[in-house]
């Protein structure tokens, strides 16, 4: 109580903005307020422009991130000397992890895609908390596992199924419906090297399958968005 | 040892080697740029007040024996946009 009564009123708002940030993790939000508020406690605000490097793979692991507000994407560079996205991520996400529970070095690279605020937990400190807390240790399990899981499902989209079919998966995947349409907005950073990237292709393969869909009546391409025009025709080729 | 390892070491030591030259290098060493290596191929971030100095710390990594390829993220006035994608050539290498 004293501890409490005596933090500076900085402090306090810190530990809720982080605690509010917590409740929107995966799988963190259910963990004992304890556990919370210790991550809480060794967590640190950070913020990054858009287009800031947060780190570069090969980089020694040095802290974990949440991500509290924007969106960054981690790629990976191929022993050929190609990209290849391996995740983007927005608010609520955890990223780094992999490589500090692993003790390796950052395997892909993390960039800001917008201005992102973000919260840094050194390893050493998130090492701490987990042997601590075993609810924060079984939390972590089941996040690691569900990255395994989306790794599984990343090397089976990019080893069984054609660019067109990995295409429609996404374009699916990120439709929202506007204005009385199924659309793929494009924020100013979905470019389409960016598109060719998260499937891991190139930007002219990319256009000639965008154009197959077009051709096909299966979507339009508008200056800022993909319009799904069928929905139920995409899906079917995303199962090729 | 397994090869992952193996590769592992032989970045780290890559990674070492490419510091060292920077702290080396009299207009690189105050920026405190940042370096990973994976697969020998270097990864370079930070900040550079010129294309010059951005386009110097690129050919420092990579007059280093053993690296590849240099993926530089390093911003600068005028320089790309370190966010952008990078596909390098790496026959024969």
């Amino acid at each position: 109580m004293s501890t409490l009564t005596s933090c500076p009123p900085y402090e306090l708002q810190r530990l809720a903005r982080a605690k509010n940030v917590l409740d929107r993790v995966r799988h963190f939000a259910e963990l004992p307020d304890e556990v919370r508020a210790a991550i809480a406690g060794a967590a640190i605000p950070r913020h990054f422009e858009a287009g800031q490097v947060i780190y570069l793979e090969g980089e020694p692991a040095t802290a974990l991130y949440i991500l509290e507000s924007g969106w960054v994407k981690a790629t990976r560079m191929s022993p050929e000397g190609r990209e290849q996205a391996m995740l983007f991520l927005k608010s609520g996400e955890i990223f780094g992890d992999v490589a500090v529970f692993t003790d390796t070095s950052y395997p892909g690279t993390v960039v800001a895609l917008e201005p992102v605020n973000v919260w840094v937990i050194q390893k050493s400190a998130i090492l701490e908390l987990v042997a601590r807390y075993p609810e924060l240790a079984q939390a972590v399990i089941r996040r690691l596992g569900e990255r395994v899981l989306y790794y599984v499902g990343l090397v089976e989209d990019l080893s069984l199924r054609s660019v067109e079919a990995r295409l429609a998966n996404t374009l699916l995947k990120h439709a929202e419906m506007s204005g009385g349409r199924l659309a793929v907005p494009r924020r100013a950073w979905t470019t389409f090297d960016e598109m060719a990237t998260r499937l891991g292709t190139v930007r002219d393969v990319l256009s000639r399958a965008l154009r197959t869909l077009d051709d096909e009546g299966l979507l339009r391409v508008e200056r800022h968005e993909i319009v799904i025009l069928d929905p139920h025709g995409l899906a079917a080729r995303g199962n090729l | 040892m397994s090869q992952n390892s193996m590769e592992h070491s032989v970045d780290e030591r890559l990674r070492a080697a490419v510091l060292q030259a920077f702290e080396a290098d009299g207009q690189i060493a105050p920026l405190n740029l940042r370096v990973g290596v994976l697969n020998g191929i270097a990864h370079l971030a930070g900040c550079a007040p010129s294309t010059d100095v951005w386009a110097a710390a690129g050919q420092v990594a990579a007059s280093i024996p053993g690296v590849r390829g240099v993926v530089n993220r390093i911003a600068a006035p005028g320089a790309p946009s370190p966010a952008r994608t990078v596909n390098l050539n790496l026959e024969n290498k």
